[in-house]
């Protein structure tokens, strides 16, 4: 293999495809923390336009719980709606936005609240290579299926990278789940002395891991890289991208010694 | 289907036998290679006289003819052999063993037109291409390592996964349609480095068949193809070895008489050594690592009497691939064939085989928390009762075959204390496929020829078990607890087989087939390229059989005393119960995985042409494919057809060998395709922080074409008594093209917040060299 690693080669070609018409995106999601909850609408682009997504503003958006209580969101700023509120663990949330004559459904049933006991760096042996690796600690409940979602952020930037769990093979233990960081240049070395690393934990539901498994399985975005490319499953009706979930949230930050 | 349908192929069965044999002899016995005493497959045997008949040898060199009391010229031909001419006197059943001359021994031979056989025009068979071992030997391939399996992958009809990918697809097929066996077991995984090399070693490898269509009625269990590989029995008449040293593999081969005329052993051993390069490495994570493979080839064959034979033959091989303190990877195929061949009487050959195989394969994670070993087996015992009838117009062909499956999906263990991986043995799966068959193959007359026939395939999905039926959205239904031994699903499948050629005279013919295949055994992989680790499943109460029907139609021509071939095929395949998988499918560890697939349907049609020049200096061939491949299923793709992944429009390959003397022979090969049909992005979004594609058509998108020009010269050493030896040099991809590997969507480096594609691609230009030796 060391043959296929000296003469695999990149370059940048040009492919034949269709820019799509734009589709609604919608993106909302409820935490248990009392906060400006957040639904964001936006249209897709081509693929070949400029990654500058349009907002769509003067939707309807609405959220209910299965006690019947409902809350309004109102649009703060383009394609931006909010609601200050706390989502609680096991209340089955209802979403309903109506926007251009169309109405969208969705549902999420918020997972109970699993701790986020600690946050670390772990250095791992990779080829001949010391590598820091940020990590995240918990015990998984046994008694439950439980779906996790990580989000890394290394010296305040979102680390572009699906990080999502759960704990089929893994039920009931004490988990330290690795967050592998790739930092956006080629002599990356991954986690450095000194950097600031914050990782937020999201306790999801099976749809949503859905979701994200899906992205992750097709990673890179190209053939022979996962699976075949499609749209993730999502829970939002009437052919909506996106997804709408309800979970519990964590955030923990800690410096790399 | 009612049993209208085949009705009228077991009337020609019947009708077809009652011809009266009087004052009929029949003439018998086996043709072989004088200098080795191996077999001949497929040597021809014509009669000529008071009636005039031909027919070829078997599997096992052995072949019978039966023609009314006379006195017959008869001529014994075979590819690259000095032919045999003699006269016989047909008043008793009459044998005749003889030996052929590899026209290799003798300093000049003159091709007899004569001796150049018009089979391909005449026989019925049809989507049969056989490999020329020799040819073989001479077409340049990667790293100079021959291979069956690339090279029949330069055949019209065949097409390569790729670089890098284990598969490959016959017309229109998945990579898991097709019955590879060696030595008739069943080899579960034909690769070796992820792909970049088979696991057949043409060092001990005699005959290679490779059915693309027209499956003959002792086939089955697979929809798209038959690829038959037949050991060599070895030397019975002197001791002899050959070997090879090349860049990343060595290979030796030993073979001799076990008792002159009698018996003889084959033993051929290959290994490759890339990881001693490693190992020299400093780096102490590099010099820790694995990479390697081996196999094993070895049989044995007895000649008991003048009615039985038997032969033992086994393949071993393994894979390993590890990196130091991270993961180690290995995996292999193990084969043990015993067979016996008993002629009953001259007319009734018959061969009984019992068939031990298994692949099995190991995942190890290293990392402390992640800790765990993963383990799966394949494992068949088959029992194979296969009888050949011979009758002055007909070939009878008829036998049993049992198949005992069993599939532990994976067995997960943890070896540290600290590893959060949970302990897992998912339930076995048994299976016993078992089927029967007919075949006949029917010389009307000098024009009319047919091979038709009939297969019954029945499979049954063997407790103990728990068995789940699954609601739409993937939740359990109900679960039924079957006990062991319980014949828990039950399918039943007619295969009927049908093939007729037509010849207008000796150099022209037109075939035409149909045929149905069905199977029970199926991987799982929504990856887009294959994998050592792909998980076997076999027909259950939701998977149902797969099933194709194929029609075919051709037309053969031989030019200039049958020195060129030329044949064109169309074809038209649609297939039934075809498998895809939902999206976030969790195919791996996964007790209910049943509940993540898709069936649905497909449909393959082609044109193939190829052109073939067989003699002289220069030879080798031209093939071009057109062809389409499409599956529909309701949940993808708005439940419209889409292409395949191996679709590929176009595909040309030309293979060029040119003997400029005794000593340098020159060959070259040259494909063409378009790229696989893929799914590109058409729109994009954010969400979660992240830049998400929207995707519109399933593979409507193209990856660029592959181009790739391989070259190699053969330099023969001077003979120094009994050694031999000779240099391969070889070039793989000498245009240095940039075929595409994969393809990834980044943000375009020069112009940010656009998308670029950015290609990569495994191999540059690689140049090879292997010293080979015999003695």
């Amino acid at each position: 293999m060391a043959t296929i690693g000296l003469t695999s080669c990149k370059k940048i070609i040009q492919i034949d495809t269709n820019n799509a018409e734009p589709q609604l995106v919608i993106e909302g999601k409820i935490s248990d923390r009392l906060v400006e909850q957040q639904i964001l609408i936006s249209k897709t682009v081509g693929y070949d336009e400029k990654g500058v997504y349009p907002k769509v503003s003067g939707a309807t958006v609405k959220v209910s719980d299965n006690s019947g209580k409902i809350y309004v969101f109102a649009e703060k700023s383009p394609g931006i709606y909010v609601n200050r509120m706390r989502g609680v663990s096991g209340i089955t949330y209802k979403m309903e936005v109506t926007v251009e004559g169309k109405n969208y459904q969705a549902s999420s049933k918020m997972p109970n609240h699993v701790k986020l006991d600690s946050i670390g760096v772990i250095t791992n042996n990779f080829f001949g290579n010391e590598r820091k690796t940020a990590a995240a600690f918990l015990v998984d409940p046994a008694n439950e299926n439980n779906f996790y979602r990580f989000n890394l952020y290394v010296n305040g930037l979102f680390s572009d990278r699906i990080y999502v769990n759960n704990d089929r093979l893994t039920n009931g233990n004490n988990l330290r789940i690795q967050l592998y960081y790739e930092a956006n240049d080629d002599d990356d070395e991954g986690l450095k002395s000194g950097d600031n690393i914050s990782v937020e934990m999201e306790g999801i539901d099976s749809n949503i891991f859905n979701y994200w498994y899906a992205l992750s399985e097709q990673s890179g975005g190209g053939p022979n890289q996962g699976t075949t490319p499609s749209n993730p499953t999502s829970n939002i009706s009437n052919g909506a991208l996106g997804y709408f979930s309800a979970h519990t949230f964590q955030r923990l930050s800690t410096t790399v010694k | 289907m009612s049993i209208k349908f085949y009705l009228p192929i077991l009337l020609l069965l019947l009708c077809s036998f009652s011809v009266s044999a009087q004052n009929k002899f029949t003439l018998s016995g086996t043709i072989r290679d004088a200098s080795s005493g191996e077999t001949l497959i497929g040597a021809t045997v014509k009669i000529s006289g008071p009636a005039n008949a031909g027919t070829l040898t078997n599997n096992y060199g052995y072949f019978a003819l039966t023609q009314t009391e006379g006195t017959y010229t008869v001529t014994i031909s075979y590819t690259g052999f000095v032919p045999i001419t003699k006269s016989i006197n047909l008043n008793k059943d009459t044998k005749l063993n003889e030996e052929l001359k590899s026209t290799n021994d003798l300093a000049e031979v003159t091709v007899n037109a004569n001796n150049r056989k018009n089979e391909n025009v005449k026989s019925a068979q049809m989507g049969l291409e056989r490999i020329d071992m020799k040819s073989l030997n001479s077409i340049p391939v990667l790293l100079g390592e021959k291979d069956v399996l690339k090279t029949i992958q330069l055949l019209p009809g065949v097409k390569s996964g790729g670089e890098g990918n284990t598969g490959f697809y016959v017309r229109g097929g998945a990579a898991d349609q097709n019955l590879i066996i060696l030595d008739e077991a069943v080899v579960y995984n034909s690769s070796h480095l992820l792909g970049f090399f088979s696991t057949f070693n043409a060092d001990a490898i005699k005959d290679v068949s490779l059915y693309k269509g027209g499956m003959p009625a002792q086939y089955g269990g697979r929809l798209s193809s038959v690829l038959d590989v037949k050991m060599d029995d070895g030397n019975n008449k002197e001791f002899k070895f050959q070997g090879g040293i090349g860049l990343i593999a060595s290979r030796l081969k030993a073979e001799g008489p076990i008792v002159k005329d009698k018996g003889s052993f084959m033993v051929s051993f290959r290994r490759t050594y890339i990881d001693l390069f490693l190992r020299a490495s400093p780096d102490s994570s590099i010099n820790g690592s694995t990479l390697n493979f081996y196999d094993i080839n070895a049989k044995a064959n007895y000649k008991i009497n003048d009615k039985n034979t038997i032969y033992i033959s086994g393949y071993f091989g393994k894979d390993n691939i590890g990196v130091k303190d991270l993961f180690e990877n290995n995996w292999g195929n193990v084969t043990t064939t015993v067979r016996l061949n008993h002629i009953f009487n001259d007319r009734l050959f018959s061969n009984t085989s019992l068939i031990y195989n298994n692949y099995n394969y190991t995942v190890r994670l290293l990392n402390d928390v992640t800790n765990f070993k993963a383990t799966s087996l394949v494992r068949d015992f088959n029992f194979k009762e296969d009888f050949q009838y011979f009758s002055n117009q007909h070939t009878l062909r008829f036998g049993l075959n049992a198949t005992h499956h069993r599939i532990s999906p994976i067995d997960i263990t943890t070896t540290s204390e600290e590893s959060q991986v949970n302990p897992l043995a998912q339930e076995k799966r048994y299976g016993l496929e078992s089927a029967a068959y007919v075949s006949d193959e029917w010389a009307v007359n000098d024009k009319l020829n047919f091979l038709y026939g009939v297969r019954v395939a029945a499979f049954s999905l063997l407790g103990p078990g728990n068995f789940s039926e699954y609601d739409a959205d993937g939740n359990i239904d109900q679960t039924d607890q079957v006990s062991s031994g319980k014949f828990y699903k039950n399918y039943l499948n007619l295969e009927p087989r049908f093939s007729v050629s037509y010849l207008f005279n000796e150099r022209n013919s037109i075939k035409a087939s149909y045929n149905r295949n069905t199977q029970n055994i199926h991987i799982l992989t929504n990856a887009t390229s294959s994998s050592p680790t792909d998980q076997y499943v076999l027909s259950s109460n939701n998977i149902k059989p797969e099933i194709a029907d194929q029609v075919a139609l051709g037309y053969f021509k031989n030019l200039d005393e049958n020195n060129y071939e030329l044949s064109g095929e169309v074809y038209y395949k649609w297939m039934q119960n075809q498998i895809d998988y939902k999206n976030a499918a969790q195919l791996l560890a996964n007790s209910n995985v049943e509940s993540e697939l898709l069936y649905g349907t497909g449909r393959a049609y082609g044109l193939e042409l190829f052109f073939k020049k067989k003699f002289g200096k220069l030879n080798g061939w031209v093939g071009y494919t057109l062809s389409r491949t499409e599956r529909k299923f309701a949940q993808l793709n708005n439940g419209n057809y889409f292409p395949a992944r191996q679709d590929r429009t176009h595909d040309v390959s030309v293979v060029g060998i040119y003997n400029l003397n005794q000593r340098w022979t020159f060959s070259s090969s040259f494909i063409y395709s378009t790229g696989n049909a893929v799914t590109f992005p058409a729109g994009k979004y954010i969400v979660g922080g992240q830049t998400v594609y929207y995707y519109t058509e399933r593979n409507a998108g193209r990856m660029p074409y592959n181009m790739r020009l391989d070259l190699s010269a053969t330099l023969e050493g001077k003979r120094k008594g009994r050694f031999q030896s000779s240099w391969n040099f070889g070039v793989y991809n000498a245009l240095n093209r940039k075929n595409p590997y994969s393809i990834e969507f980044i943000n375009d480096p020069n112009e940010p917040g656009r998308t670029a594609a950015e290609q990569t691609s495994l191999f540059g230009i690689i140049p090879s060299v292997t010293w080979n030796f015999k003695f």
